[in-house]
C-alpha cells in the first residue's frame, strides 16, 4: 500500500471505526493532517511565487524593470509555435535528468553527478549513433538509446559500489565522476572521435540514430525545433512512476530510502538496492545525454550539455520527487531557460537571473518550514480580519 | 628529465595550489564536528572569489578586498546557517540551493557591473610576506634555496592556512568549546541536557567554515589568478570535502589530506610543460585531481568516522 492509500483510508470518515469518527481528538487529527496535506501541495507553487518575488527584487537592485524581465520571459517561452518548441526542447533533457535525481531521492540517494552519466549517455549515442548507419530507424534508434542508458549507468555503477561497500558519500563521488567523464568527453572530442575540421566535435550523426522533429511528425505545430524526445521523456515518467508504485524493485528502493535499517531487518539487501537504484538513476541520466545528440545536435562537442545534469536537480526537488510532477517541473526549468534568453536581449537583463531563481527554489522547497511558516502567517491574519 | 621536475617550486606550488582546498577542508571539519553537512563550500568559495575581486576593484585596496571576500562568504553561510539549525531543513539540499545561488548571483552581478560574462578586471595581487634574497654557488646557497622557496615564499592567506590547521586543531581537543563543539555533533541531546546551547554552537561553527571558505576564495583570486572567472572553484569545494573525510575531520588531518591534492594538481601542471617527451593528452592530466579524490575515498571508510549526528537537524524541546 502507498503512502497516499495509508492516508486516504485514514482520512475516510466511513472507515469502520465505531465509537472514534466522531471524537474531538480524532476530528482535530484529520483537520491537522488535511492542512498539512494542503501545505505539502501548496509548497512548489509558493516557493516559485516567493522566488519570482525575490527575483524582481534583484532585478529592480540592479536597475532593471522586472516587469519587462518576465514579460519578454514569457513572450520567448511561449510567444509562438518555435518558442513553444524551444521550451519543449529545453523541457525534454531536463525530465530525464529530473527523474535521474528523483529516483534516487527516492531511494536515499543524491546524485549530484547526473552531469556526468549524462556526458557518457551523449559519448555512447554518438558513438553508437555512428556505426548503427544503414540499419533501418526502428532498430538502429532503439539500440542508440539502451547504449546511451547503459553508458550512463555505468558511470554511477563505480559511485553506487562505493557507497554500498564503503559507504563513500555519493555526493562527492558521483560529482568527481562528473568531471572525469567531461574531461574523456573532452579528450576524445578533440582527439579519437574528432571529425575532419578545426572544430573538436565528432562526425555528424545519419539519419538513422536521430530523433525526428515534432513538426516532421505533426506537421500542423507549426515550423520548430522541439523533438520527439519530449514524447520518450513524458513515457519514461509514467514508466518510473509505475515502477516505484508498483514493482518489487521500486517498493525496496522506497523502503530502503525510508529507512534503511527497518529494510535491512526486513530482508532487504540494502547494498545492493543502492547499486541497483544508483544505475537507473544514471541510466535515465544517459537518456538526457542520448536525446540531446540525438535529437538537438545531432553530434557530441564539449559543451553539449548546458548544465542540465545540475538543473536536474532543481526539477527533482521541486517536484518533490513525483515522476508525474517532474513533468511539470521541467516545463517550468524549460521556460525559464528558453525564455531567459530573450528577457537578456529585450530588457537587458543578465541570464545568470535563471539560477538565482533556481537556486531560490531549492533553497525554499528545501526549507518547507518558510512555506508553512508564511502560509500559518496569511492565514493567522485572514482569521483575525474575520474577527 | 627527473631533476627538472622536482624542483623546490614543485613543493612551492604544491602548497599554494592546496591552500584553497585546505582552508575549505579545514572550514568543513569544524562544521561537520558540529553535526552540520556543509556542500555549500563549492559556492561560498565562489562568492568570495568574486566579492575579493569586486571589493578590491572599487577601493583599490586587496587587503580590503580580503575583508569583502569573508563578508560575502559569511552571508551565504549565514544562510545555509538559518535554514539547516534554525528551519530545520535538509542540509544537502540547502547546501546545493547555495551552490547553485552562488552561481547565479555571482553570474548575474558579473554581467550588471561588467557588462560581459566570462573574467572581471585584473586587480593587483598580494605580495609575498618575505623576500630574502637567494642566489649564488654552492651547496649551502642550494639548501638556502629550497627552504626560502618551499617554507618562506608565500603569501599571507597561504601562512594563515597554516596557522588555522594547527589551531583549530589544537582548539578542538584542548579548549572547553572544541570539547562542547564536538559533543554537538556526536550527542546533541546530551550537550543541551548539561547546558550547551546547541543552536549557537552549531551557528558558530557554520560562521567559521564561512571565513575559511571566505579566506579560500580570497586565495584564489587575490593571491593566485587575480580577477575572477565565472564557475573559477570547478569542484575545489567538493575535493575539500572528500579532504575533510581523508583528514578524518581533523582541521590538521584535513590541512595535510589537501596537500595531497595540491602536489598532485601542481605535479600535473608541471607534466604538462613535457607534453612532447609525455605524450599524453592534458585531459587526463587535469583529471588527475579529481581521480586521486575518487582513489582516496575508496581508500576509506568514511561512515563509522563521521560525527554520529551529522546531517541530522535537532529540535530544542520548549
Amino acid at each position: 500500500m502507498s503512502d497516499a492509500d495509508k492516508r486516504a483510508t485514514k482520512a475516510d470518515p466511513g472507515s469502520p471505526q465505531p465509537g472514534q469518527a466522531d471524537s474531538p481528538e480524532k476530528r482535530f487529527a484529520l483537520e491537522q493532517e488535511r492542512r498539512q496535506r494542503a501545505i505539502r501541495i501548496a509548497t512548489p507553487f509558493i516557493s516559485v511565487g516567493i522566488a519570482i518575488v525575490v527575483g524582481s527584487i534583484i532585478m529592480l537592485m540592479a536597475g532593471k524593470d522586472p516587469i519587462a524581465g518576465y514579460s519578454a520571459m514569457f513572450s520567448g517561452a511561449f510567444g509562438g509555435p518555435r518558442q513553444i518548441g524551444e521550451t519543449l526542447l529545453r523541457a525534454t533533457p531536463l525530465i530525464f535528468t529530473g527523474l535521474a535525481v528523483a529516483y534516487g531521492f527516492r531511494a536515499g540517494l543524491f546524485n549530484i553527478g547526473a552531469e556526468g552519466q549524462l556526458f557518457l549517455g551523449g559519448l555512447a549515442a554518438a558513438f553508437v549513433g555512428l556505426k548503427v548507419a544503414g540499419l533501418p530507424w526502428i532498430v538502429s534508434a532503439p539500440l542508440v538509446i539502451i547504449s546511451a542508458a547503459a553508458a550512463g549507468a555505468a558511470w554511477a555503477f563505480g559511485p553506487a559500489i562505493m557507497k554500498a561497500k564503503l559507504g563513500a558519500h555519493e555526493v562527492i563521488t558521483t560529482m568527481m565522476f562528473s568531471f572525469i567523464g567531461r574531461y574523456l568527453v573532452s579528450w576524445l572530442v578533440t582527439g579519437p572521435l574528432k571529425s575532419p575540421g578545426l572544430i573538436p566535435q565528432t562526425v555528424q550523426l545519419p539519419p538513422e540514430s536521430r530523433l525526428p522533429r515534432v513538426s516532421d511528425v505533426f506537421p500542423f505545430v507549426g515550423a520548430n525545433r522541439a523533438h520527439i524526445g519530449i514524447i520518450l521523456g513524458i513515457v519514461a515518467a509514467i514508466f518510473i512512476w509505475w515502477v516505484l508504485k508498483y514493482t518489487v524493485m521500486g517498493y525496496e528502493a522506497r523502503a530502503v530510502g525510508f529507512n534503511p535499517w527497518a529494510s535491512e531487518n526486513g530482508g532487504i539487501s540494502v547494498s545492493s538496492t543502492i547499486v541497483k537504484s544508483l544505475c537507473i538513476s544514471g541510466a535515465l541520466a544517459g537518456l538526457a545525454g542520448a536525446v540531446e545528440v540525438m535529437g538537438v545536435h545531432w553530434r557530441l562537442f564539449d559543451q553539449f550539455s548546458s548544465g542540465f545534469g545540475f538543473t536536474g536537480i532543481a526539477v527533482a526537488l521541486l517536484a518533490k520527487n513525483n515522476p508525474i510532477g517532474v513533468i511539470a517541473a521541467a516545463l517550468l526549468f524549460g521556460a525559464l531557460s528558453a525564455g531567459a534568453g530573450t528577457m537578456q536581449l529585450e530588457a537587458g537583463i543578465s541570464q545568470k537571473v535563471v539560477f538565482i531563481l533556481q537556486g531560490l527554489i531549492i533553497f525554499l522547497v528545501g526549507a518547507e518550514t518558510i512555506v508553512t511558516w508564511a502560509i500559518s502567517k496569511m492565514s493567522r491574519r485572514g482569521a483575525a480580519d474575520a474577527v | 628529465m627527473l631533476s627538472e621536475i622536482i624542483t623546490p617550486e614543485l613543493f612551492a606550488s604544491a602548497v599554494r595550489l592546496a591552500t584553497p582546498i585546505a582552508l575549505a577542508a579545514i572550514g568543513a571539519s569544524i562544521c561537520e564536528r558540529s553535526g552540520i553537512v556543509n556542500i555549500a563550500m563549492e559556492g561560498l568559495m565562489l562568492v568570495a572569489a568574486f566579492f575579493g575581486v569586486i571589493t578590491t576593484l572599487f577601493t583599490g585596496s586587496t587587503w580590503l578586498g580580503v575583508l569583502g571576500a569573508v563578508a560575502g562568504s559569511l552571508v551565504f553561510a549565514a544562510l545555509h546557517a538559518w535554514s539547516s539549525i534554525n528551519l530545520r531543513s535538509d542540509q544537502v539540499i540547502s547546501g546545493t540551493a547555495i551552490n547553485i545561488l552562488a552561481l547565479g548571483v555571482t553570474g548575474f552581478l558579473m554581467e550588471t557591473i561588467f557588462g560581459h560574462p566570462g573574467t572581471t578586471d585584473s586587480v593587483d595581487r598580494l605580495d609575498p610576506v618575505f623576500n630574502f634574497p637567494v642566489g649564488g654557488e654552492g651547496p649551502l646557497a642550494t639548501i638556502w634555496l629550497w627552504i626560502d622557496t618551499v617554507f618562506l615564499s608565500y603569501t599571507p592567506i597561504v601562512y594563515l592556512g597554516i596557522f588555522f590547521a594547527i589551531f583549530l586543531t589544537w582548539a578542538l581537543y584542548r579548549t572547553r568549546w572544541g570539547l562542547r563543539l564536538r559533543a554537538l555533533g556526536e550527542h546533541p541531546r546530551a550537550a543541551d541536557t548539561v547546558g550547551v546551547s546547541v543552536l549557537r554552537g552549531r551557528w558558530v561553527a557554520v560562521l567559521i567554515s564561512g571565513l575559511m571558505a571566505g579566506l579560500a576564495g580570497a586565495n584564489l583570486t587575490l593571491e593566485q589568478v587575480g580577477s575572477f572567472t565565472e564557475n573559477m572553484t570547478n569542484g575545489r569545494g567538493f575535493i575539500a570535502l572528500a579532504a575533510n573525510i581523508f583528514g578524518r575531520w581533523i582541521p590538521g588531518g584535513a590541512y595535510l589530506a589537501s596537500l595531497l591534492f595540491g602536489f598532485a594538481d601542481a605535479l600535473q601542471l608541471k607534466l604538462q610543460l613535457f607534453s612532447d617527451v609525455i605524450n599524453i593528452p592534458p585531459q587526463f592530466f587535469l583529471m588527475l585531481p579529481y581521480v586521486l579524490t575518487v582513489l582516496v575515498l575508496a581508500g576509506v571508510v568514511g561512515r563509522a568516522l563521521a560525527p554520529a549526528a551529522l546531517g541530522k537537524p535537532y529540535k530544542v524541546k520548549g
